[in-house]
């Protein structure tokens, strides 16, 4: 299964939300869709999921164009959206009841996939609890068990992990994982970037309706990371480390934090090993030397300015 | 029993998912369930008071008339004012909320949400009926009532129950905000009390002059068939007005609607001629034209906020055929179309109007003639207008009002030349003059000028005729747009969703 998202494109009257995003994702691959608020990932998603119209560009799912032949697209596809079910006087089972027997599931087979699905969601204990008395945390498992109920082996979540404890992000990435090693293509919008680094594959890093970066989370933090922020602490000396540092060669800027000095550096990592030696050789007790950041949230922060459209 | 609990899944399987899902939310809910106590509680004290205070019951022949006329005005009323407003308000509410969504990337289509809508509400009401029954059933034993009477009036009842339930549905679907939903829910209770009492005071009266005796009379067939072919034709505009609203942005979403209503302006016209010539009245030809034309110049205002560009989901629908493309062009999304269309529905009423009278002058008593002018002004003004608020969207506001909101400008513009312009010459010369009512699209109809109709028809005519070359260049443009894509959908021309 190959997701493939071409030249994609949408305008809300003057409002350029999309802007020629291209990339593609496939089986097994977990996707993360990082980007500020109003960057356009929700409208994205909208568009993969067949509930809004590309301006121009498409999008294919196994060839199956999301503009031309939608009615197949969206067959194939799980959507999780950013809101929650809210249904008063519902309860989890026949929510899940009602949207596989809008998905056309017969009987027989519509009472094992929703059993199997309960159980696969953990939600076989709270099935007859109305869907308004549940916690976040349970309301996104019942709005993943619904996604799932049509077997879609292309999963489309916004911000799956927001207002989840950190059991129900645990819980969340282990389901991903499961799911993923099913055989799903996931593509996943979250603001929590460190849950994203543990679970993605590859990232898409928009801005403006445009994508900054992509590819896998390696190639990113390396092609991203040219600058390396280092921070020092030394027994002594603070402020004479602090002076020598700001004459040094490859040394951007450098802060005095409380007992520690952050310095940023240009270059590769070796500059990094000769800025080392060569405070230990002018005599400074050097008892930490860390490098900073080199994940997908300081990539974020670096490559972003934290514009909307 | 196999085979018969197989049955039963089978049906159970068939079943609208929408239908299921309302009727398990009513059950669940305490709102059903207090009404129906309520009603029942309402019901047998009715009956416990008729029956303990009225004495000569045992003696009189029209004690169940009396009490049927009671339940009966119980029955309508809940089921008229509660399930409407019940259904009704649930559905705005999903709306508000974003998890409908969800039920389009279901197989669900449009259509079976907004009939599953109404087939739950029906269920409700004949929830409520059939609660009623054992009520009705002892009227019938206390003397004074025909079975065919109770069963008619019940049945007229649920006709405008029905229709009053699709209306709200309607009502439901509109984007619109909270505050906006609830001026026309405080606007349709007004209605429905209205319908209430009109409903209320007309099965009295058909109970007065009994109705069992006339079942074998024409007339009272065509009455029956009148109000149920006039309630099917209301639920089916209501409800594919409900599913285009409902529909996603980008399907074709006036198609159905445009083709139905032309269908009912045929029939309905053909009704009303068949009708004319029976009773040598111009007077059903006369009611068939105004409601046409009123109803198709609010058409304009609401067409005019279509959109301008057809996305490839539609566009690859279009016929290729060069003779069928122009008519799809009438009947597709689209405002240049759905102008176009409603114009010429109101201009082909107004020709029909006068090909009549020329059939049958005998038919014109002088009033007819003014009264075609009247309906020629509402709708020249009503295309000026809404050309008017197009252009000058297009010219001045492009970047601050998307095309879905034309028609706040084609308002504003009405305000301006109908109410402010002669309030302000009202105040300046301290009088009133009926001509300054004269760019009004109604003013030729309240006035008591019949001067005034030449008048406002030469204007509303040059201001036609004006907008109208003005706007050529856009109407061409989405003509020639118009057509089945050449291309793959990845080179996609412009769609915007503002219009």
């Amino acid at each position: 299964m190959q997701v493939n998202i071409l030249n994609l494109r949408k305008d809300f009257g003057a409002t350029r939300a999309v802007d020629d995003i291209s990339f593609s994702f496939s089986s097994g691959q977990i996707i993360g869709f990082v980007g500020p608020n109003g960057a356009g990932k929700t409208t994205t998603m909208r568009i993969l999921a067949t509930l809004d119209e590309p301006t121009s560009g498409d999008a294919t799912i196994d060839d199956f164009s999301i503009v031309e032949v939608p009615e197949q697209a969206r067959r194939l596809i799980g959507y999780v959206p950013d809101a929650l079910p809210m249904h008063r006087d519902i309860s989890v089972h026949e929510y899940l009841d009602f949207f596989a027997r809008a998905y056309g599931l017969m009987a027989t087979q519509r009472r094992q996939v929703i059993d199997n699905i309960e159980e696969f969601t953990n939600l076989t204990g709270i099935r007859e609890k109305t869907l308004h008395t549940l916690s976040k945390g349970m309301k996104q498992r019942v709005s993943l068990a619904r996604a799932l109920i049509h077997d879609p082996p292309v999963l489309v979540m916004d911000e799956p992990a927001a207002g989840l404890d950190p059991r129900g992000r645990v819980e969340l990435r282990e389901l991903l994982r499961i799911l993923s090693g099913q055989g799903k293509a996931i593509l996943i919008s979250s603001h929590i970037l460190t849950e994203l680094s543990e679970i993605c594959d590859g990232a898409v890093i928009i801005e403006q309706g445009r994508i900054i970066t992509a590819g896998t989370l390696q190639e990113i933090v390396k092609q991203e990371v040219e600058q390396h922020t280092i921070l020092i602490r030394s027994l002594n000396q603070q402020d004479d480390l602090y002076r020598s540092l700001l004459l040094m060669p490859n040394v951007a800027t450098v802060n005095q934090l409380n007992n520690e000095i952050e310095a940023r550096i240009t270059g590769s990592e070796e500059m990094c090993s000769d800025l080392l030696t060569n405070l230990i050789r002018d005599g400074y007790r050097i008892v930490e030397f860390k490098q900073q950041g080199g994940d997908l949230e300081s990539v974020f922060m670096d490559v972003t300015k934290g514009e909307v459209q | 029993m196999k085979s018969i609990s197989n049955v039963i899944e089978q049906m159970n399987d068939r079943l609208n998912p929408i239908v299921v899902k309302e009727l398990r939310q009513a059950v669940q809910g305490k709102v059903l369930i207090v009404v129906v106590i309520c009603f029942l509680c309402l019901q047998l004290l009715t009956m416990g008071i008729f029956l303990i205070t009225d004495e000569s019951i045992a003696v009189s022949f029209d004690a169940g008339l009396n009490i049927f006329r009671v339940l009966l005005s119980i029955l309508f009323g809940t089921c008229v004012l509660f399930v409407p407003a019940y259904t009704g308000l649930r559905l705005a509410t999903e709306r508000a909320d974003a998890d409908v969504d969800l039920l389009f990337i279901t197989t669900l289509r449009p259509r079976s949400i907004i009939w599953g809508k109404f087939l739950a509400g029906l269920i409700l009401t004949i929830l409520l009926y059939s609660a009623c029954m054992p009520f009705m059933a002892f009227t019938y034993l206390l003397r004074g009532i025909d079975l065919p009477s109770i069963f008619v009036l019940l049945a007229l009842d649920f006709i405008v129950v029905a229709v009053g339930i699709q209306c709200a549905i309607l009502i439901g679907c509109l984007p619109a905000n909270r505050v906006f939903r609830v001026m026309l829910g405080v606007g349709w209770l007004i209605i429905i009390l209205a319908i209430f009492q009109f409903i209320t005071f007309f099965s009295l009266s058909l109970l007065q002059f009994g109705i069992g005796s006339q079942l074998d009379s024409w007339k009272f067939w065509r009455g029956a068939f009148g109000v149920l072919a006039s309630g099917l034709a209301l639920i089916g505009i209501f409800a594919l007005l409900s599913i285009a609203l409902i529909s996603p942005f980008s399907t074709n979403r006036a198609l159905p609607v445009r083709i139905f209503i032309t269908a009912v302006w045929l029939l309905t016209g053909i009704g009303a001629a068949i009708w004319s010539i029976g009773i040598n009245d111009f007077t059903p030809i006369g009611v068939w034209a105004t409601l046409n034309i009123l109803l198709h110049s609010i058409g304009l205002f609401i067409a005019i906020n279509e959109r301008e560009h057809l996305g490839w989901r539609v566009r690859r629908t279009i016929p290729r055929r060069r003779l069928l493309r122009p008519l799809a062009f009438l009947f597709y999304s689209g405002a240049a179309g759905g102008v176009i269309w409603s114009s010429l529905i109101i201009a082909l009423t107004l020709l029909s109007m006068v090909e009549w009278l020329i059939v049958f002058p005998h038919m014109n008593t002088g009033s007819e003639t003014e009264g075609i002018g009247g309906l020629a002004v509402v709708g020249l003004y009503a295309f000026s207008y809404v050309l008017a608020a197009s252009l000058i969207r297009r010219s001045f506001l492009a970047d601050r009002v998307t095309g879905a909101y034309t028609w706040v400008i084609a308002l504003v513009l009405l305000g301006i030349t109908t109410t402010i312009i002669p309030l302000g010459l009202f105040f300046l010369y301290g009088e009133w003059k009926e001509e300054w009512l004269v760019a009004s699209p109604l003013g030729s109809i309240l006035s008591t000028n019949s001067d005034i109709v030449p008048f406002s028809l030469i204007i509303a005519s040059f201001c036609a005729v004006f907008t109208g070359a003005l706007n050529l260049p856009w109407f061409f443009r989405q003509f020639s747009d118009f057509h089945a894509p050449r291309e793959k959908a990845t080179s996609n021309p412009q769609t915007s969703e503002s219009g």
